[in-house]
């Protein structure tokens, strides 16, 4: 059934075996990977964007910083929120604002309603079809129709629920510095409640679902990286990284530690811990960090998995994501529940020069953004950091590591292999090209 | 019924309407017969764009199942891993803008592969955001982001696909609107007029009964000179359109720039407001080259 | 409209715990309440529990363009002036389904949703906004078609009004005779003064309503005070507007430089018409999706400042600001008298207040008055009677057969559900589920089959053309006015076509071509582009052989094989006889084929009223409702498209109207 799909045949000559795929199918944006390996041994093993760049950081100097968080979220169509709200930390630390609880909860509200929908995408419509033998969810919807129609109305009741809040899913509109433009009626929230808890109940059962995937063993020795959210599960907020085995990374440390290195003879950034080690972001680095912070539903959840702590094989991260799924409806319900609108919706300040971090979990990882602001409130520097880029030198780290194991596997096999190794990671490739490498070399073969 | 000397009930020989086709036999579902045969077939393409005008697509999750149905999939590389780039599409649907070297070339193939080609989003109707860099100079901003810049493949300026192919339909917004898109695949499929208006958004807010965020607030808004089809979505929560949709037809923004001055916004206020998602849009582009 | 206000009806005292009641009893009548409520920061007319919903404590404070609610200072509930909305969005709301379509097997079925929600008691309706609402039932209800939604709620909704004591800076009710104090139409009204309510009843069903209600006759000191106060409001009206003789001096300053002006100021988007308790504008779109598999239709409100409201063909006869903003206030102002006996201005100033840039239709008009270059006779209006049915709701039909006529024309012979009774000259709409609807003039009968002649310009008129025998489609109609057969018999009849122009004649020369008694000298002059362009050629052959036909063929282009005349109608028209001016003609055909017979008929010194036009337009509902087809005071679809020219002669060669 996939003989049409774009994996290239191998040329074995001299003992080389090349991998290829010249288009990532079912990630987000487009890119392409070139793994070869030569006497059982890995000589390259690259991950290709060719997402042309957007030069946002370019053009957000010179505009107001109000304009910043509708600018951020085209970043990403699929994780708008992460970039509309990592902006609005940084800025909000620069005017000294600090939102009120209810304007946390509620931003809180809509990350898990973005998660929700992200996931319930990632999971059924993106990754399942590998583990399940499919080249789509649509096609995959022929015998397993019910799992892809519980899937979408999953999806649905995150996106439904970001509308609520936010006015339309991609690129809300009522995000601003400060809180938000209008917060959403109780009635409307609560309109959603029936929905959030068969949702509840549906990301239960995709746990146990994903769980039962024939799953490939594979290890690599990771180092996990996370936004420490305090008491709560990694989300919108915190002050602090987390890193596994080293200490945690103060917001204003980030760029420090967490260092961009061009790649030898390419444009690229790569985020590298500053001894050179890649590092892992997203679902796995969180529960690894963080499980004790889960919703008790999510919990229970990952308990029935029967996984044990730390969870080390990359392919398990649709597992994890249905746990995080577990975690977004159980904390959207309860957040729900108790929900009066903030008042004051927005909290202002009186502009004023500066330097500002923000850092959240998107769904596919950490993202992190710093401004600095002249006291008019323009925009002098923007820098950020999507949590594609981040794990780039991780994924091609993981290449690497499946590479000689691929040379007992036919060449349709292996390429599938691969790419359902780096659909893992939920790769958000259009979000990573406003910085991210873009790698003009041909590739030589 | 009555033979009549001069209307033959039997079918007669016409002139060929292809715009027409599928929609000649009422009570037969049109997408299920094509030219050849099939399905209608799709292919969904992505330039420079932050992919959410297909993340759109992907959020019809009511009806996305009976659109997979209807339509035969040839290429959305973001949904499916089955490809075929060759086509021929019957809809082409194009997100994003041509913006590097390498897009001139691609999207002249999918131009002469495709019967219907539909630009979706802010980027392939008007630049996008990413042609803010268009007012500016190319190597600033590539010097202002990356290192080596020598490396950075860009065109000077980002631009919507109608300027390089000839664009059959397109579908505002930044994100383009889920009714938009399923009223315009319906109506290419069923040969009817896509009821896509090109009318102010001032009027989808009056019609949904949002109090004016200008008249009632003194809030700066691009609604009058926008194109409506989001839903009126920032009045809605009690803030200014900031016109992702673009320019409606003849917009006075010249007009509308002077009430910005007004309400109290400075020059630089104005150009910004009119140079942003859709900045590179005629209108919008000649009025904030005004406010230089 | 205003009741005299010496009128000795009787007024009432009623306390606020007495209006509480009022409302709790129409409440438990089954009415849902709508009224005024504070909502972002403006009023807005939504669902009310009660008195405690009420604005009470704001008063609004309103200029050109701007809008603010402010602390009144004391505990009136009724203190505001017409905000953003108003009530006709709750009678003709903004959306609406108007025909949902069913399928029984290989039958179709179109059905007007019923109308169920509640009884609506609105509270609160400002002098103004009574008299908007009475303007709007002209427009739906009083003929020759009726809205059938709009008739079953309004019938259903209780009015309870209340007198304006303090009129805003933008108000002009007293110039227009609809306020400050309420006109017919309200079942109750009020008045707020002196922290009491003084109530009038103004029918049964509102006599009903007060009567156990704790009331006290006025005194007569009260009665003064509150004349007084009327009076009083009466004198404090930020503007005026003179309407004496206004349509006339609108029509007649057509091409006022003013326009122009004005139309670098307005932005065009249409916040006027929306925020106009009376423009009632509409378009019709099908709703279905290939996902829902649905093939139904709604209506929506719809503006004179779109560009779609003018489009035709693919083409815009509106496409200038300057065209859009005259057609709305040339309507609002002028037009309307001659369309439904009223002005379709109340004097609310929404449109002041609302229009972003705050362009304000008093200075406007009076701008034209003051510098009028011209004045022109304005029709009267002519009452029609009230047909039955819903002219929105297409019945099935079948096509017979199909002839095709032209490289781009088909006609189309359709049976109809049932008996069909047309004149020549009138007009169907033909639908298409899921495709839409066109109008399409009828171009004759054969045996119980209509034959429509369609040439394909546009995604339905393709559709159409594409249709086979056997197949359904919809029609509604007929519509419109006829060729004047009678009035023409025993004249000399000229008849000049272009085009698909000849299709709606065909009718009316056949009943000549028939009956040579009463049409004893018919001349037909028919031009196409080309030979290949020439409609029914076989029929043109028999009339030819007619004694009392004379039948003269001509083309814009020639083929080789052509041996007839080359040339405008124009030219056939005055060759080889006179244009005879005691004669009467029948013109149809593009309008600017009819503009040089016109001008031609005019050098010979036919009279107009001697001329009959047949006009196109960009109908939707061939009812009156979408307003789409107006040219001037006229709609196309029900006082054309057949018109003799001397009513029409001041607007028609006017572009953009």
């Amino acid at each position: 059934m996939n003989e049409q799909m774009n994996g290239k045949v191998s040329k074995e000559h001299d003992g080389t075996r090349t991998f290829r795929v010249e288009m990532l199918t079912r990630v987000e944006g487009e890119g392409r990977f070139h793994l070869e390996v030569k006497d059982g041994q890995v000589r390259k093993a690259i991950l290709h964007i060719f997402e042309p760049p957007r030069f946002f950081e370019g053009f957000l100097v010179g505009r107001s910083l109000f304009e910043v968080p509708d600018i951020t979220a085209r970043i990403c169509g699929i994780c708008p929120v992460t970039y509309q709200m990592s902006s609005t930390r940084a800025l909000e630390a620069i005017l000294g604002i600090t939102p009120s609880t209810g304007i946390r909860k509620l931003r809180r509200l809509m990350y898990c309603a973005e998660w929700i929908e992200s996931h319930a995408l990632h999971i059924f419509l993106l990754h399942a079809p590998d583990f399940l033998g499919y080249a789509s969810a649509l096609e995959m919807a022929r015998d397993h129709r019910g799992l892809v129609e519980t899937a979408l109305r999953m999806k649905k009741v995150g996106n439904s629920l970001l509308e609520a809040i936010g006015a339309r899913a991609i690129h809300p509109v009522s995000v601003r510095v400060g809180g938000f433009t209008k917060p959403p009626s109780p009635r409307r929230l609560q309109a959603l409640l029936p929905e959030l808890e068969w949702g509840l109940e549906a990301a239960q059962e995709t746990v146990t679902i994903t769980n039962s995937l024939p799953m490939p063993e594979f290890q690599q020795p990771y180092v996990f990286v996370a936004l420490d959210g305090g008491a709560d599960y990694p989300l919108e907020w915190g002050e602090q990284i987390a890193v596994s085995g080293r200490d945690p990374v103060p917001l204003g440390e980030f760029e420090k530690v967490f260092i961009e290195e061009q790649v030898d003879r390419s444009p690229a950034f790569h985020c590298r811990l500053p001894d050179g080690t890649p590092y892992l972001t997203g679902p796995m680095a969180r529960l690894n960090l963080f499980a004790d912070r889960l919703h008790p539903r999510a919990q229970e959840a990952l308990e029935r998995t029967g996984l044990t702590l730390p969870v080390l094989n990359p392919y398990r991260s649709i597992v994890v994501r249905a746990v995080e799924l577990v975690h977004a409806f159980a904390e959207a319900v309860d957040l729900v529940r108790e929900y009066t609108p903030p008042e004051p919706p927005y909290f202002e300040a009186p502009l004023r020069a500066g330097e500002g971090f923000g850092a959240t979990e998107a769904p596919r990882g950490l993202q992190y953004q710093r401004y600095r602001v002249n006291d008019a409130g323009i925009v002098q520097e923007a820098r950020i950091v999507p949590p594609t880029s981040q794990n780039q030198p991780r994924i091609e780290a993981d290449l690497a590591g499946l590479g000689p194991e691929l040379l007992a596997m036919s060449q349709e096999e292996a390429t599938l292999r691969c790419e359902q190794l780096i659909r893992a990671y939920d790769p958000c490739i259009s979000c990573a090209t406003h910085f991210l490498k873009l790698d003009i070399r041909e590739v030589e073969d | 019924m009555t033979a009549s000397p001069l209307y033959s009930g039997t079918q007669v020989s016409r002139v060929e309407t292809p715009a027409a086709q599928g929609a000649t036999e009422l009570g037969v579902d049109p997408t299920e017969k094509d030219a050849r045969g099939g399905r209608p077939r799709l292919g969904v393409f992505k330039f420079a764009s932050c992919s959410g005008c297909q993340g759109v697509l992907l959020s019809c999750e009511d009806e996305l199942l009976a659109l997979a149905d209807a339509l035969e999939i040839l290429y959305f590389p973001e949904a499916s891993s089955h490809l075929q780039e060759e086509g021929p599409f019957d809809l082409a649907l194009v997100e994003g803008s041509i913006s590097a070297p390498e897009h001139l070339e691609q999207i002249q193939k999918i131009r002469a592969r495709s019967k219907t080609l539909v630009t979706i989003g802010a980027c392939a109707t008007s630049g996008g955001i990413q042609a803010l860099r268009n007012f500016g100079n190319l190597d600033d901003f590539v010097h202002r982001v990356y290192p080596r810049p020598e490396f950075i493949a860009a065109l000077a300026t980002s631009t919507a696909v109608a300027e390089h192919v000839k664009v059959d339909y397109e579908l505002r917004g930044c994100p383009i609107s889920k009714r938009q898109l399923l009223e315009l695949i319906t109506a290419i499929l069923l040969g009817r007029r896509p009821e896509i208006r090109n009318e102010s958004l001032c009027l989808g807010c009056k019609r949904y009964g949002y109090v004016c965020v200008t008249v009632a607030h003194g809030l700066p808004c691009l609604g009058p000179v926008t194109m409506n089809g989001c839903g009126a979505l920032c009045p809605s929560v009690g803030r200014g359109c900031y016109g992702c949709f673009g320019p409606k037809e003849g917009a006075n923004t010249e007009a509308m720039a002077q009430r910005m001055l007004q309400l109290g916004m400075s020059k630089d206020d104005v150009r910004n407001a009119f140079r942003f998602i859709t900045g590179y849009a005629q209108a919008f582009r000649e009025e904030s080259a005004r406010h230089e | 409209m205003t009741a005299p206000e010496s009128s000795a009806a009787p007024l009432y005292r009623l306390e606020e715990a007495g209006l509480a009641l009022l409302l709790e009893g129409l409440r438990r009548d089954g009415y849902r309440l709508v009224g005024p409520v504070v909502r972002d920061g403006a009023i807005r007319l939504q669902r009310i529990e009660g008195i405690s919903d009420l604005p009470r404590g704001f008063v609004d404070e309103q200029a050109p363009g701007t809008y603010r609610l402010r602390s009144s200072g004391n505990g009136r509930l009724f203190a505001c002036r017409p905000g953003p909305q108003s009530w006709k969005r709750h009678l003709f709301p903004p959306r609406e389904p108007v025909v949902q379509l069913k399928r029984h097997g290989d039958s179709l079925e179109w059905r007007r949703p019923v109308v169920e929600d509640p009884p609506m008691a609105f509270i609160g309706v400002l002098p103004c906004d009574l008299a908007a609402i009475r303007i709007q039932d002209r427009v739906w209800m009083e003929g020759p078609f009726q809205e059938t939604r709009y008739v079953a709620r309004r019938r259903n909704t209780f009015i309870v009004a209340v007198n304006c004591l303090e009129p805003g800076q933008l108000c002009f009710c007293a110039s227009m005779g609809t306020g400050p104090k309420a006109g017919q139409g309200f079942d109750v009204c009020l008045t707020e003064l002196d922290g009491a309510f003084f109530l009038e009843v103004g029918s049964e069903r509102g006599e009903a309503a007060v009567a156990s209600l704790p009331l006290r006759e006025a005194s007569e000191e009260e009665r003064r005070r509150l004349q007084e106060s009327l009076k009083q409001a009466r004198l404090r009206m930020g503007r005026t507007l003179e309407t004496r003789g206004l349509g006339g001096t609108l029509f007649g300053n057509i091409e006022h430089p003013r326009w122009e002006e004005v139309a670098k100021r307005c932005l065009t988007c249409g916040n006027c018409t929306h925020v106009c308790p009376t423009c009632f504008c509409l378009n019709v779109r099908e709703t279905g999706t290939l996902a829902d598999g649905r093939q139904d239709r709604e209506r929506f409100w719809d503006s004179c400042f779109s560009l779609d409201h003018s489009m035709i063909h693919g083409g815009y006869f509106r496409h200038t600001p300057k065209q859009r903003y005259r057609q709305w206030l040339t309507h609002k102002l002028g037009a309307w008298p001659s369309q439904f006996g009223t002005v379709g201005c109340t004097g609310c100033g929404r449109c002041i207040a609302w229009c972003p840039v705050g362009i304000d239709i008093t200075e406007e008009a009076t701008a034209i008055r003051k510098t009028s270059r011209g004045h022109v006779r304005m029709p009267q209006p002519r009452s029609a009677p009230v047909r039955a049915g819903d002219p929105l709701v297409p019945t099935p039909a079948q096509v017979k057969g199909v002839r095709q006529e032209t490289p781009d024309t088909t006609t189309l012979w359709v049976e109809p559900t049932g008996p069909f009774h047309w004149k020549p000259g009138q007009f169907n709409m033909l639908s298409i589920p899921g495709v839409g609807d066109v109008p399409i003039s009828i171009s004759g009968q054969e045996g119980s089959g209509i034959l429509h002649t369609i040439r394909a310009v546009g995604k339905v008129t393709r559709a159409l053309t594409s249709l086979q025998p056997g197949a359904l489609l919809g029609i509604r109609g007929p519509f419109g006015t006829s060729w004047p057969l009678r009035a023409v018999r025993g004249r000399i009849v000229t008849v000049v076509a272009g085009g698909i122009g000849l299709a709606p004649l065909r009718g009316a020369i056949r009943v000549m071509a028939a009956h040579p008694r009463h049409y004893p000298w018919v001349r037909l002059i028919y031009g196409a582009r080309t030979p290949a362009d020439l409609l029914y050629p076989e029929e043109l052959e028999l009339w030819r052989q007619l004694l009392h036909m004379e039948v003269e063929v001509t083309v814009d282009r020639a083929t080789p094989d052509w041996t007839g005349n080359v040339g405008v109608v124009t030219k056939l028209l005055r060759a080889g006889r006179k244009v005879r001016p005691d004669g009467v003609y029948l013109v149809c055909g593009p309008e600017i084929m009819m503009m040089v017979v016109l001008e031609e008929l005019r050098a010979a010194g036919v009279p107009e009223e001697h001329i009959y036009l047949s006009l196109e337009r960009n109908m939707k509902c061939g009812a009156g409702f979408c307003g789409r087809c107006q040219k001037g005071p006229f709609f196309l679809c029900k006082d054309g498209p057949v018109f003799r020219y001397d009513r029409i002669s001041f607007v028609f060669r006017h572009a953009g109207l």
